[in-house]
């Protein structure tokens, strides 16, 4: 479904979310409509099938391990959600985010600096990739598909050239300690990083006046230009969100596995492009760009990382598992068509 | 297999019935680790295992290697035989398991030093390379010769020490290595590159070593297609494929490896960790780039002549490595 506000521009999910009244009936409706309350159900059907069929399903350590894993997938589906809301892709973020830990990787075991200025540093790169495919992108006004497409190859390229192929392995302990701890035996800090960068982006979609730009750039350049947005700034803005992200996500993967790993996010940075994906989507980001859900994007991004779980700890056969998963996924969509329909029809919408 | 099954089956003394449940988990899907699962039956008739069970990841993918891995330990798994997804990257993940308590040892291809894995029994994968271009530069003959070198993915640091072992043979020789092809252990990436560089310059080369499982399939049919037997070429690992231009006169030789054997005594290995044995410290570990706990699962050139007979030569190896095995490498209470 797609909210309208009263401007130009298309008011995102996690606005409507935020508004629906469940006291009253047509804010309740709309909470119902909401892809957010259709990926929750979903998250608490399949929760519920996965602990009934599964032994160990609810045990602490699958329950770390999946939000753990769910964390990293969701700040990947946050970098490419805020390229999709400008109608573009971003192809190269598995790229952008291995150059960041690679960065940050040689920084500390090559020049010694200390971690925290290595995260920095991964940071500014995964910024800068970000801003040299936006300053493309708008330059040559081809579509970011093809764009970042190329960047891919050349972002990893380089970074293989540089490195040798070799990780860096002679991170601060801090690093691995902060991937292994867990708060309350179940609680991994990483999943608290992913939390914090969300509402980080709720707080720059609702308050902000760039983050208003972002939206209105995306839904419709030409009406946006017209009203004094400086849509070419505002897209490469946009890809640089995406490539700081992107490196948030490569960190967590280097806390995740104690050290900086070229093929971290296989050839090419192309193992991210599934998770990359299927949070925004299933969350309710329009590919045609204007509309964005970061609450939706975390749903969506847990709801994969559970069915994933879920599937492997019934023993499907691990060759079964992306079939599976692609088949409820398809399933889980329908559903989510269903409700809606039947919502509306019962409602007279 | 069964072959080699049969012939190890007489030197596992001591079995009792046991609650280990190993898994066997590879990188990913690659038609190496295939014999893995037979292995782990195997071990399961032979050691009286609870099971021991061949688990492969659904892509090559470090992160789907951790989160498959992740998902054993709550599925009740208590013994891990892992081909690391990354030397580094997955030593985190094997701290994990260990902490469980579970038995881990990285089997296939090893971790970097420290990690938790009891030892890694896998191939020597230079000392391979190595051997294999020697043989090649034996076939070739005399005079300065040019080679190509046709391996793995960059991203893997064993590619690196492959290409640095051809390197080496071939100037030991006063040859030289005039192409190296990377990034090609995949059918697409290999069909193009290897048929490519071919068409092109297959005047140029007098011999190929390969040291990947896709790349020596590949460069073994393209030989068969040009036909003319000039080009020798020394491959790598037992596809019916090579096996066959090796029958065939179109490739010198393979260097053999041992899956199967790393499968079943690895499998064995972790049972007895399991059961009160413990890593020796003292034994004759070697050393490779990446530990100093390493164990040579063994490897063999077959040219034509022994092609029909690979099996035994390769059972020769397991027995005589699992014959040993528990009195040089463990320490078992009596």
């Amino acid at each position: 479904m797609q909210g309208r506000g009263t401007s130009t521009t298309r008011v995102e999910p996690d606005e409507v979310l935020v508004r629906a009244s469940p006291t009253g009936s047509a804010g309740g409706l709309r909470f119902y409509l909401t892809n957010e309350f259709g990926l929750l159900v979903l998250i608490l059907l399949f929760g519920a099938v996965f602990a009934v069929l599964s032994g160990g399903f609810l045990s602490t350590f699958n329950q770390f391990t999946l939000w753990r894993t769910a964390a990293v997938n969701t700040v990947i589906g946050f970098a490419m959600m805020t390229v999709i809301v400008t109608g573009g892709l971003n192809l190269a973020v598995g790229a952008i985010g291995v150059c960041a830990a690679m960065m940050c990787g040689w920084m500390i075991q090559a020049l010694g600096v200390p971690g925290p200025v290595g995260i920095v540093g991964a940071l500014a790169l995964g910024a800068t990739l970000g801003f040299v495919n936006g300053w493309v992108v708008v330059k040559s006004g081809l579509h970011s598909f093809i764009i970042t497409l190329a960047t891919m190859s050349i972002f990893f390229g380089v970074m293989v050239y540089l490195t040798h192929g070799e990780s860096f392995r002679n991170l601060p302990p801090s690093f691995a300690e902060f991937g292994r701890t867990r708060y309350f035996g179940v609680v991994s800090p990483m999943l608290i990083v992913a939390l914090v960068a969300g509402l980080l982006l709720i707080g720059l979609y609702r308050f902000t006046a760039l983050g208003r730009e972002m939206l209105s750039a995306g839904a419709k350049p030409e009406a946006a230009e017209l009203s004094g947005v400086r849509v070419g700034r505002v897209f490469i803005l946009c890809h640089m969100l995406s490539g700081l992200l992107a490196g948030v996500a490569a960190l967590l993967l280097v806390m995740r596995n104690g050290a900086a790993i070229p093929s971290m996010a296989g050839q090419l940075g192309q193992d991210w492009l599934l998770p990359a994906f299927l949070g925004p989507v299933l969350g309710g980001t329009l590919l045609s760009g204007g509309r964005v859900s970061v609450v939706g994007t975390f749903l969506g991004s847990a709801l994969v990382t559970m069915l994933t779980s879920g599937l492997l700890l019934l023993r499907i056969g691990e060759f079964w598992v992306q079939a599976c998963l692609g088949l409820v996924l398809l399933l889980a969509v329908l559903i989510d068509v269903a409700r809606k329909r039947y919502l509306a029809h019962r409602r007279m919408v | 297999m069964l072959a080699v099954a049969a012939g190890v089956t007489l030197l596992a003394g001591g079995v009792r019935a046991d609650d280990t449940k190993a898994a066997l988990v590879p990188g990913g899907p690659h038609p190496y680790f295939a014999a893995w699962e037979q292995a782990g039956k195997d071990a399961v008739r032979d050691f009286h295992l609870s099971s021991a069970d061949y688990k492969v990841p659904e892509k090559w993918e470090l992160n789907a290697q951790n989160q498959l891995l992740e998902s054993l330990v709550s599925q009740g798994y208590n013994a891990f035989l892992v081909f690391p997804g990354d030397p580094v990257g997955s030593a985190s993940t094997v701290a994990e398991l260990a902490d469980t308590g579970a038995p881990v040892l990285a089997i296939g291809g090893c971790l970097k030093d420290p990690s938790m894995a009891g030892f890694c029994l896998g191939t020597d994968v230079a000392h391979s390379a190595y051997l294999g271009t020697q043989q090649l530069i034996k076939v070739m003959g005399t005079g300065k010769k040019r080679i190509a070198h046709f391996t793995g993915f960059l991203v893997d640091p064993n590619t690196q020490l492959r290409i640095d072992a051809v390197k080496k043979a071939a100037e030991e020789a006063g040859d030289e290595v005039v192409q190296v092809i990377a990034d090609i252990d995949a059918p697409e990436p290999a069909q193009e590159k290897i048929n490519a560089y071919l068409a092109a310059h297959a005047n140029d080369v007098d011999g190929i070593v390969t040291t990947a499982w896709v790349p020596a399939v590949v460069a073994s049919n393209a030989l068969r297609k040009i036909g003319d037997k000039r080009i020798k070429m020394v491959a790598i690992d037992h596809d019916q494929v090579v096996l066959q231009a090796v029958k065939d006169g179109f490739v010198a030789g393979t260097m053999l490896q041992n899956p199967y054997g790393q499968g079943y005594i690895g499998a064995f290995a972790a049972d007895k960790l399991r059961n009160g044995c413990t890593v020796k410290a003292d034994a004759p570990w070697k050393a490779n780039a990446l530990t100093s706990h390493f164990i040579d699962s063994g490897t063999v050139f077959v040219a034509a002549d022994k092609v029909d007979t690979y099996l035994e030569a390769m059972q020769g190896i397991t027995k005589d490595l699992l014959s040993t095995f528990q009195a040089t490498y463990l320490v078992c209470k009596s």
